[in-house]
């Protein structure tokens, strides 16, 4: 059987029994939508993807774009497979019908997403980036700006891009020295980016560059950053005419080869036209209302990656025989598929809780997506506070545990997934990505500690703390284990006790201090995070089962992958808290020569 | 042009069969359902037609009311109408029945080219299209992999063994596509919203005349006693080869012996 992607009955069992799809639809948004029209839209680009994007998987990657005259060239395959991703719909999905979009949720959007990432994870983002710069534009762009890039972009005839990063300023963008001088009804922008994903490709005869510059004369640092709009070819009197963006070369990436990631120059000849999207010096918090987003999105490649490989390396496990059990001293009798050793099978039940925990994390933080923008009254703010708090873990725990799970991967495949002709490899390699790109692991946890659970002297935790609470009493009226559920609780106390410790160790000596063990923390938080997800699907499996539904053995899984997350991470985030709380000062201490 | 694609509302090629407790059907309790992959190929073709051509497609089939989700999906691809002559609560009709009830429903339909897949995936037996012509009294072409629109008339090119057969048909007629005829499109978003839009038109047996009694349970022609699934695959078996010779005796030993094919 091929590869499904991302197994199906999991979908559906955290779409409706975990995450409450059926109660979005009730929200006057997405009144035009019922459960027939979301099931067809998942299965409709699912088919897609197994079809069309997972068998030309192997050949973009051993294919890289390639840069020609000056032009980033993608494989002749990719050519003949954008007109049926493009005209798929996804760009436009969540968008209102008004601008013509399908004004769906984005919990649904993103549960078929996956699957396109999972089959060929770096071609979405010709899709995903293309969304996003068509909601800056939406967002806060002028009437003009709206009228003449919006309609292309939405329908993919042109795609997007957002260019932040420069070769001096990555991580800091306050850093950033592009500029850009008013002139007339536009600016003239000039200076360099690098690593922009879909900067230049021969799918559409329009790319619409996102960029973040500095208008002359703007304040230093983040509160002189502005956002401009600067395509590669400029509308000019009914015509496309170049707009001197020139691509300095193509990054050779290890992973993600299917898309071109290019180092541009923006006004070499000093011909490069620009307009502002929304005020002055507000560019970066424009920036971020795509960068939260596409943090999102990131987590779902992260998911979409290692369930991929999880599903690759379960169906290899199962067809391998080798070896007979350990009380079989029989050398004569057949040898036994290798999901009988116990190795094995502590490999794939870790992968399994990696995968589907994250992809429960993942789309409970698209419905929260869905409420902070379309519901009502008290769970609006809720759901935006808690969407805050949990982003920079959706973003990085699918990355760092994912990358765990595609080593599994690999390592379930033996001698023959350390070489290029099984793909586990690949799938290592694309993943690595994910713990990088729109903002590192490390940004993310000074994210989480440094901003976002002390953000309203901690409001947002005491919102997840609300939340896991409500998820002990669903667990334990569905009868599941009181130990599990006494292990998730318990923690999420310390979590707490520590929270408030760190937050205090920062008003006495200071952010460093606070901020010292910041990844031990985003590490800690996430695991717990996730064995609260692991225990809201024991919950549903638990209620599965006492309903009498089918296949047992389906619910059965859920129950064992969370009593091991449960079971053996929490004694680790145990440990993890005890470093935090020490403070432990190795790295800050060594000497630079001692390295 | 107008065009009416018959499909076949069939379990998922991926799907795991399982026999089911009485012996003689499946066991539909794990069982994915799709538009027949024959099927698909006709409609697709039946759509680029009447993108380039002009009139309607519609789509009809005979299933219970689970096969609304395949009619959508057509009709999110690109189709103009839907029918489904309902089979909810029906004792197993054969290929036979099902042409009957498919041609009591598309008679009084105005068409140029009726399309099928050459075969279904599930129980037609690959029957269906000859008696579905005979029926509707319309001449038909199988295997259908090239066309070529005249005036009144279509060109078509056939799978035969070891060759292809080029015939003209005049319209209407019946087309049954063949695998490489065309790549079916997918389902697109804004499809599938305004598929949800439109009504699928349910007719029962009765409204269309036909005593669906005679042609289904044990008045079918074609009754199913008991099913079985194909034997699992044995082992490879390796011959060892450091002598060719005695490797090429032992094969022959095996398929004489063993296999029995010789």
């Amino acid at each position: 059987m091929p590869n499904p992607l991302i197994d199906d009955r999991t979908l559906d069992f955290v779409l409706h029994d975990v995450v409450g799809l059926d109660s979005l639809l009730a929200l006057p948004r997405f009144a035009e939508h019922d459960r027939a029209v979301c099931d067809a839209t998942i299965d409709s680009v699912r088919r897609y993807s197994r079809e069309v994007l997972f068998p030309a998987y192997r050949l973009l990657d051993a294919e890289p774009p390639v840069l020609r005259e000056g032009r980033a060239l993608v494989h002749p395959r990719l050519q003949e497979i954008w007109p049926g991703l493009r005209d798929l719909g996804l760009i436009s999905a969540g968008r209102s019908t008004e601008i013509g979009g399908q004004q769906l949720p984005f919990l649904v959007t993103l549960a078929a997403i996956l699957h396109v990432q999972a089959a060929n994870c770096p071609l979405y983002s010709f899709l995903g980036l293309t969304t996003g710069a068509a909601h800056l534009i939406e967002a806060f762009g002028s009437p003009a700006l709206k009228e003449r890039y919006l309609a292309p972009l939405l329908e993919g005839t042109w795609t997007g891009t957002m260019a932040l990063t420069e070769p001096q300023a990555g991580s800091s963008l306050a850093d950033i020295e592009t500029r850009a001088t008013p002139s007339g009804d536009h600016y003239l922008v000039s200076g360099s980016k690098i690593f922009i994903s879909g900067g230049d490709h021969d799918l559409t005869e329009n790319i619409v560059h996102m960029v973040l510059a500095r208008i002359e004369g703007a304040p230093a640092g983040v509160k002189g950053i502005s956002l401009f709009l600067v395509p590669k070819m400029r509308p000019d009197g009914g015509r496309l005419a170049p707009n001197d963006v020139k691509v300095a070369g193509l990054i050779h990436k290890i992973g993600w080869r299917g898309l071109p990631a290019a180092a541009l120059n923006f006004g070499e000849e000093g011909d490069c036209h620009g307009w502002l999207v929304g005020e002055p010096h507000r560019g970066l918090a424009a920036m971020f209302q795509m960068m939260n987003e596409a943090r999102l999105v990131i987590g779902g490649s992260g998911v979409a990656t290692a369930s991929v490989a999880y599903q690759e390396s379960l169906a290899y496990a199962r067809s391998r025989p080798q070896g007979r059990p350990l009380a079989n001293r029989d050398a004569s009798s057949p040898q036994v598929p290798i999901t009988e050793h116990a190795d094995v099978r502590r490999m794939l039940l870790r992968q399994k809780a990696i995968v589907e925990g994250g992809l429960a994390l993942l789309l409970q933080c698209a419905r929260l997506s869905d409420l902070a923008g379309h519901g009502e009254g008290e769970a609006k703010a809720r759901s935006q506070l808690l969407l805050d708090l949990l982003t920079p873990v959706a973003k990085s725990f699918p990355a760092e545990k994912g990358f765990e799970a595609n080593v599994l991967a690999m390592q379930v495949h033996g001698g023959y997934g350390y070489s290029s002709e099984h793909l586990p490899e690949a799938w290592l390699r694309d993943q690595k990505l994910n713990s990088i790109h729109e903002g590192t692991t490390g940004i993310q946890g000074l994210d989480l500690l440094g901003r976002k659970v002390m953000v309203e002297k901690g409001a947002a935790l005491r919102i997840l703390g609300e939340e896991v609470a409500a998820t002990c009493a669903r667990a334990a009226k569905a009868g599941v284990d009181p130990a599990w559920i006494a292990a998730v609780g318990e923690t999420g106390k310390k979590v707490g006790a520590l929270t408030g410790e760190l937050a205090r160790r920062g008003q006495e000596r200071g952010g460093e201090a606070m901020l010292l063990h910041s990844a031990d923390y985003l590490d800690l938080f996430s695991s717990w995070v996730v064995a609260w997800q692991w225990l809201e699907m024991a919950a549903a499996a638990r209620e599965a089962l006492a309903d009498g539904r089918t296949p047992g053995a389906f619910y059965e899984g859920k129950l064992a992958a969370a009593q091991h997350w449960i079971r053996t991470e929490m004694p680790k985030v145990d440990a993890l808290i005890t470093v935090c709380h020490e403070g432990e000062e190795s790295y800050r201490t060594v000497p630079d020569e001692g390295f | 042009m107008n065009h009416i694609v018959c499909l076949a509302y069939v379990p998922d090629t991926e799907t795991k069969i399982k026999i089911g407790a009485d012996g003689k059907s499946i066991d539909e309790s794990d069982v994915k359902w799709i538009v027949s992959p024959y099927d698909e190929y006709a409609l697709e073709e039946a759509i680029k037609t009447k993108e380039t051509k002009g009139g309607t497609v519609t789509v009809v089939t005979f299933g219970p009311a689970k096969a609304d989700v395949g009619l959508r999906e057509c009709l999110a691809r690109g189709a103009n109408e839907a029918v489904r002559i309902a089979a909810d609560g029906l004792a197993q009709v054969d290929s036979l029945g099902v042409a009957k009830l498919l041609a009591a429903a598309i008679k009084p339909m105005p068409f140029d080219v009726l399309w099928l897949g050459n075969k279904g995936v599930g129980t037609d037996a690959q029957t269906l299209v000859p008696m579905l012509a005979e029926f509707l009294d319309l001449p038909h072409v199988n295997l259908v992999t090239k066309l070529e629109w005249k005036d009144g008339a279509v060109t078509c090119w056939r799978e035969i063994e070891g060759a292809k057969e080029v015939v003209e048909t005049p319209l209407p007629a019946l087309i049954a596509a063949q695998k490489g005829l065309n790549e079916p499109r997918y389902a697109s978003l804004k499809g599938i919203m305004a598929a949800k839009k439109k009504t699928i038109a349910v007719k029962t047996p009765a409204d269309l005349g036909v005593d669906v009694a005679a042609v289904s349970g044990d008045k079918a022609a074609v009754r199913w006693t008991k099913l079985e699934l194909p034997p699992a695959r044995q082992a490879v078996k390796l011959i060892p080869a450091d002598d060719p010779a005695k490797a090429a005796e032992e094969l022959l030993r095996l398929l004489r012996d063993e296999a029995k094919v010789l």
